[in-house]
């Protein structure tokens, strides 16, 4: 049983599920990040736990008590939207205490919670404008002050920084981040940026048409996902997956792939959980970090595989440069040190990390190893 | 031109702009002309009028027959002058508009923020009520303001207008309100706000331009109605429409056309007021929503 637990719980428009069955206990100071492709039925769910949604079937409790038709006030939860959705009329001020107003706050002890909030986000200096003077980012700001004010068991976050431009965006991001931190407090945010849900959560739900496809911590999502979809949603270039079939060969299971010019190659698969399986057809994949050249190779590594491959294009990116080569057919992308001395056309070896390789069946799509 | 201008007209030479602002006088002129002669006549001794002198200025200024047509002009039975029935129709129109604005605020409130099932086909019946013809209501109108015995009152008259107006006021709340963001209202809900605390902290206070418009439309209508006065008020109860009429109507001795005119100026100038105190408000409101800014 969880701080916050999502139990078995569906959401259908009619006679359409877009929800199905999804289970989450989130933990007390938890930073749960629910992330997904548009349409994946994030909202959904977000609003769902706030109460602005009816749960069609299943069930959600916070702190034990089941919160099914308990109405959004009474949750004890507050939520930054996507849009802001700051009071136009109102100053700032009034905007942050509007909620303690409602809930019956003397007026004395609602500036007071004002000011701390004020002060926590450094708006003091904003709290006569009305929303309409303020820049996006000082909307953001007051935007977590109203919910900050309330100090509620759990802060829901909807996509709250998708209207920033690109520096305001890592500024804010490291900003929640510090806040998190610093309060503790238990946070299902919702975006459809993966690095955002990387560097935020303390765990991770990849969501795809209504289904959570898996949760776990950003590592585990990040080297082992559960299946496709969430190998190449997250991580940026998304994972190479590549066809391959496994050979046995000297003892050991290896991917067969094909170079640019349709040569057979053998990686060596690190453990032995393949073996037996010749002939198999499988997806092989790789991050473009674990395709490097032969300097950049991890040392750590118990088994680089080298490949003779040629180059396609050539995309330095200042701190790394992306080089595109063809494996069975496919475009792969290998992250390469911003000075490694690479040609496009020109024929290299190209060192792969197998130790991070992973397998995926073509049918089932689920990871194998 | 060195300086760049915000200028969007489109540019036109010289002879044609000439053109335009004639044809634009000429326009002007004509839309004046009757005010001219209803204003120029209203400060006339009669013999003047009847000397055939309509369109020269007064050569004797007077104010006598605004005074007449406001306080001693025979109408019903007194000599009363048209006051009393302008106080009629001002304990008419200000209750009816103001309430058939707040219910066409709440209902477009509910039907685009609460919504529920059939709501677009409550809406689409609301709307039908703008379409129906005056004359079709009356004799069950008559009706229903018998049974419920408010017949030749004037707060028969308010609910006769209020009816009438509620399909109007409900369309242009509604798609006043349909571009409102909704996570507004959830927010407030969040927030602890009810039904109501919703409606008046945070939708009402951004209301302001289709209020204006709403009002304006439901005061000049109401004020200017005919047909529903003459049918549903009686006597001392009718309003200033009805009065004027009858000012104008009476058949006893000689026509007195300066006192009809100051007459029909009086009944005019509360609508005029309120288009020049509002009208600016007006096209924005009815602009807003239409062009995104
Ligand atoms: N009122 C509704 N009636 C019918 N279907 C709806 C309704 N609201 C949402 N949906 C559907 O539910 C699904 C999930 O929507 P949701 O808004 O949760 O997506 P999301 O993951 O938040 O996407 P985005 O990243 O674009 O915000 C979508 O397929 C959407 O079409
Ligand atoms: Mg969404």
């Amino acid at each position: 049983m969880g701080f916050l637990n999502i139990d078995n719980v569906t959401k259908s428009y009619g006679s359409v599920e877009v929800l199905h069955r999804v289970d989450i206990a989130v933990e007390e100071g938890e930073f749960l990040v629910l992330v997904g492709p548009s349409g994946c039925g994030k909202s959904t769910l977000l609003n769902m736990i706030a109460g602005l949604e009816d749960i069609t079937t299943g069930e959600i409790s916070i702190k034990g008590q089941v919160m099914n038709g308990v109405h959004p006030s009474k949750r004890n939860i507050a939520m930054v939207f996507q849009s802001y959705a700051l009071y136009p009329n109102m100053t700032v001020g009034q905007n942050i205490t509007f909620g303690l107003e409602m809930h019956g706050v003397a007026k004395p002890e609602r500036d007071k919670a004002m000011a701390d909030v004020a002060r926590l986000l450094q708006i003091e200096q904003l709290l006569d404008r009305k929303p309409g003077q303020l820049s996006g980012g000082q909307r953001q700001r007051v935007a977590m002050g109203r919910a900050l004010v309330r100090d509620p068991d759990v802060f829901l976050f909807d996509e709250p920084l998708s209207n920033l431009d690109a520096k305001l965006r890592v500024d804010m991001r490291t900003e929640i981040k510090k806040l998190h931190q610093k309060l503790g407090t238990t946070i299902v945010y919702v975006t459809h940026d993966q690095i955002e849900a990387m560097t935020l959560s303390t765990r991770i739900a990849v969501m795809n048409g209504g289904y959570v496809q898996q949760l776990g911590t950003p590592k585990e999502i990040y080297d082992t996902p559960a299946n496709i979809f969430v190998a190449s949603f997250m991580g940026s270039p998304s994972m190479n997956l590549i066809p391959a079939t496994i050979v046995d060969k000297d003892g050991a299971a290896h991917a067969e792939i094909t170079d640019a010019s349709g040569n057979a190659k053998h990686l060596r698969f690190s453990g032995g959980g393949l073996s037996g399986q010749d002939g198999r057809g499988i997806i092989l994949g790789v991050r473009p970090e674990s395709i490097t050249d032969m300097e950049g190779a991890d040392r750590k590594s118990t088994n680089i595989e080298t490949i003779t491959n040629t180059v396609g294009v050539t995309e330095p990116a200042g701190s790394d440069t992306f080089v595109t080569s063809q494996m069975s057919g496919r475009e792969c992308i290998a992250r390469m040190r911003a000075d490694a001395e690479v040609r496009p056309g020109a024929t290299i070896e190209f060192a792969v990390n197998m130790d991070k390789a992973l397998v995926f069946d073509p049918q089932t799509e689920e990871r194998v190893v | 031109m060195a300086v760049a201008t915000q200028d969007t007209a489109i540019r036109t030479g010289r002879f044609a702009r000439a053109l335009i602002y004639l044809v634009l006088l000429l326009f002007v002129l004509f839309y004046m002309l009757p005010l001219y002669v209803m204003l120029v006549n209203s400060v006339k001794p009669l013999s003047e009028i009847t000397g055939g002198g309509m369109m020269a200025l007064p050569q004797v200024w007077t104010l006598e027959p605004w005074a007449k047509a406001w306080s001693t002009a025979q109408i019903g039975v007194q000599p009363t002058g048209l006051r009393p029935y302008f106080w009629n129709s001002i304990s008419m129109v200000v209750p009816a508009v103001a309430i058939s604005t707040v219910l066409g605020a709440l209902n477009g409130y509910v039907l685009t923020k609460w919504r529920f099932r059939g709501d677009t086909i409550l809406f689409g019946l609301m709307l039908f009520a703008c379409f129906i013809p005056f004359q079709i209501v009356l004799i069950p109108m008559a009706a229903v303001l018998g049974f419920l015995g408010l017949s030749g009152s004037t707060a028969g008259l308010v609910l006769v207008h209020v009816v009438y107006g509620v399909g109007f006021s409900t369309l242009y709340f509604r798609n006043y309100y349909a571009v409102f963001p909704t996570e507004l209202v959830r927010a407030a809900q969040i927030d602890g706000a009810g039904f109501f605390q919703i409606f008046w902290r945070i939708l009402v206070p951004s209301s302001g331009p289709i209020a204006v418009v709403c009002i304006i439309w439901q005061f000049t209508n109401i004020w200017n109605d005919f047909l529903f006065g003459a049918s549903f008020a009686s006597g001392d109860g009718a309003p200033m429409t009805v009065a004027l009429n009858n000012l104008v109507q009476s058949s006893t001795g000689v026509k007195e056309y300066n006192v009809h005119f100051a007459g029909a100026i009086l009944a005019a100038l509360p609508t005029l007021l309120v288009y020049i105190v509002a009208g600016r408000y007006f096209v924005r409101g009815l602009m807003a929503g239409s062009v995104k800014g």
